[in-house]
């Protein structure tokens, strides 16, 4: 279950960069309307690492 | 069903787990972009993302606080409760009203939509298509669903568990496939440019954007039913907050940039982006997600066949998380003199409120007739057209859960502020960040900034579905005030104040809480925070 939750989290985090790179390639000709999803890649990522960090503490606990 | 005078009080029993505590909240607040996302494309078109944004972030300020209250005050009555402590009785009681509709509500708009769901499969099930066989099965689902919470909590907990699993690897498959090969970050901005929609819109489009993170109450009413609440609650809400929104925004951004793997076509076979079948056919904005997981390459294909299915499912759960909700709330208000006594009783042979679940099903169930009576017959559907703007069944139960949500939400950020004041020497095991610290009667208290942002967001999307929702404007206040009557009714009769709070010990009451809740360390800690502040005082008068 923890190996499940280890890619799921890898995998939001992954993802999350890649929108926050392609969102901020079309900064010039968004401007504003790049705000909503530079918010989702960074929530992406704050995601992954916070379920990163509570399997690393489980792992440590067993 | 009733217990007799002599025999001990049964109680709520804890058998709810930490994945159990996020999977009651994930199936009910994670179900409701299911819901809400068909509704937000149709009105908020380009801005639909905007409007998530908004509401999300109102969002995780509610989360924050209902984390925070939870955490410290664990007990069944959620929202009400915290008020009730923090601002007063009747206070309490609309908030925990406001509550109660939300959550009728809910039992019904989510057995409507998983009907909608099941429809992308079997298209006899289409509203406008068959609209009595759609009545009917809505109608079996909630009475059902009545029954299998008369028999308890813990066979529903287990389902939940499960199926909430399979739906978070699911939409993180979805949203993988979708953002890689299917989204277009320049058609995102150019549908953000042309289609960005009026104020009137974009505030309708907001105000319905907060339903898709409705259910963090369901966290906190499973508070009196979860082992060590204090530790766990604030485990899994944060992460529940940040899996909420994350979905909530991924999909909005992706419906607006998505490039379909099958072309869309108009009835005139001109070609449209995806998120224009959502204002074009009110058919499709009770499935907006399994639409959206067919248009996405490869994984579509399968996700086609699956999607409809588990969105189905979950929200099944969550209008079970709907009834399960409500008969807690009732519970508590009924402990706490705010409902009659009646709801208070626990079944003997099952521990489960079974009056109150069957009283607060048999509210949803009038609730369908009202959203389901524009369908079943042309004379209602004339009338609603002429006084309500034409709103469907969908739109009828979305406005009154927007109010609900708006209501008590706003009074729980009050009593958030109130409580920081009142009950500084209540340990907080997890506090809001950003607090400016002061003092009040003698005590240190931190007064929390982020309330006061999430007050205010969240009372502009109170005003903003009070602005554009015609049925919601209506039928909302008219539940308070009905409610506001029979609370006044019911303290009179029971000589009670009726403007003004009875007297509460609060401070036996937390330790008892916090004691039932296995959470001694909390406790000792409270004790001595009680014991220093009385020294404090003694010296003071000295």
């Amino acid at each position: 279950m923890l190996f499940v939750r280890g890619v799921l989290a890898g995998a939001m985090i992954l993802l999350g960069i890649v929108i926050l790179v392609r969102m901020l390639a079309v900064v010039p000709a968004g401007g504003f309307a790049v705000v909503p999803g530079v918010v989702l890649g960074v929530a992406m990522i704050a995601l992954g690492v916070h379920r990163l960090k509570l399997i690393a503490r489980v792992r440590g606990m067993q | 069903m009733s217990t007799s005078s002599n025999a001990p009080k049964p109680e709520l029993r804890r058998s709810v787990t930490p994945w159990g505590s996020f999977s009651w909240g994930y199936s009910d607040v994670g179900a409701d972009i299911f819901v809400g996302l068909g509704l937000v494309l149709a009105w908020a078109a380009g801005a639909s993302n905007v409007a998530f944004l908004f509401a999300g972030v109102v969002y995780v300020c509610i989360g924050l606080a209902y984390t925070e209250l939870a955490a410290t005050y664990p007990v069944a009555g959620g929202g009400q409760y915290f008020v009730m402590r923090g601002l007063g009785d009747i206070f309490g009681f609309i908030a925990g009203w406001a509550v109660l509709l939300d959550f009728t509500i809910d039992v019904t708009l989510f057995a409507w939509t998983s009907v909608d769901y099941t429809s992308q499969l079997a298209p006899a099930l289409v509203n406008s298509v068959h609209p009595w066989l759609h009545f009917i099965v809505v109608l079996g689902l909630v009475m059902g669903l009545c029954l299998l919470n008369v028999v308890g909590v813990r066979e529903s907990t287990a389902f939940n568990g499960v199926v909430s699993a399979l739906d978070v690897i699911s939409e993180t498959c979805i949203l993988c496939f979708g953002f890689l090969f299917a989204f277009r970050p320049q058609l995102l901005i150019h549908t953000m440019q042309m289609h960005w929609p009026s104020p009137y819109e974009l505030m309708l489009g907001t105000s319905l954007a907060i339903i898709s993170f409705v259910g963090l109450e369901s966290i906190s009413q499973a508070a009196q039913e979860t082992q060590r609440p204090a530790s766990i609650i604030p485990r899994t809400s944060v992460a529940l907050i940040l899996t909420i929104l994350i979905f909530a925004l991924a999909y909005s951004n992706l419906a607006l940039g998505l490039q379909p793997w099958h072309p869309i076509t108009d009835s005139a076979g001109h070609p449209m982006q995806f998120w224009q079948i959502f204002p074009q056919n009110a058919d499709n904005q009770g499935k907006a997600v399994a639409l959206l997981a067919a248009q996405v390459p490869y994984y579509g294909a399968f996700a086609a066949l699956y999607v409809p299915v588990l969105g189905a499912v979950l929200l099944l759960i969550s209008s079970n998380s709907g009834v399960f909700g409500s008969s807690r709330i009732a519970y508590a208000m009924s402990s706490s003199n705010l409902l009659p006594s009646l709801f208070q009783r626990v079944n003997r042979a099952y521990r489960t409120p079974a009056i109150s679940i069957v009283f607060f099903s048999a509210i949803a169930l009038i609730e369908l007739v009202f959203a389901a009576a524009p369908a079943l017959f042309p004379g209602v559907s004339s009338l609603y057209a002429r006084f309500f703007h034409g709103e469907n069944g969908l739109e009828f139960l979305a406005d009154l859960y927007a109010f609900g949500a708006a209501t008590s939400y706003s009074f729980v950020f009050l009593g958030l502020i109130g409580l920081r004041m009142m009950d500084p020497l209540s340990p907080r095991k997890f506090k809001i960040p950003f607090n400016i610290p002061m003092r009040f009667r003698g005590e240190r208290v931190d007064f929390p900034v982020v309330a006061v942002f999430g007050f205010i967001g969240i009372f502009s999307i109170l005003l903003f579905t009070l602005r554009t929702h015609a049925l919601g404007r209506i039928f909302g206040p008219t539940w308070l005030i009905l409610g506001l009557i029979a609370y006044l009714f019911y303290r009179r009769h029971r000589r009670l104040p009726l403007l003004r709070s009875q007297k509460h010990d609060w401070r036996n009451e937390q330790t008892e809480i916090l004691r039932r809740a296995g959470e001694l360390e909390l406790m000792d800690e409270y004790l001595s925070n009680l014991r220093a502040s009385d020294e404090r005082r003694a010296a003071g008068r000295s």
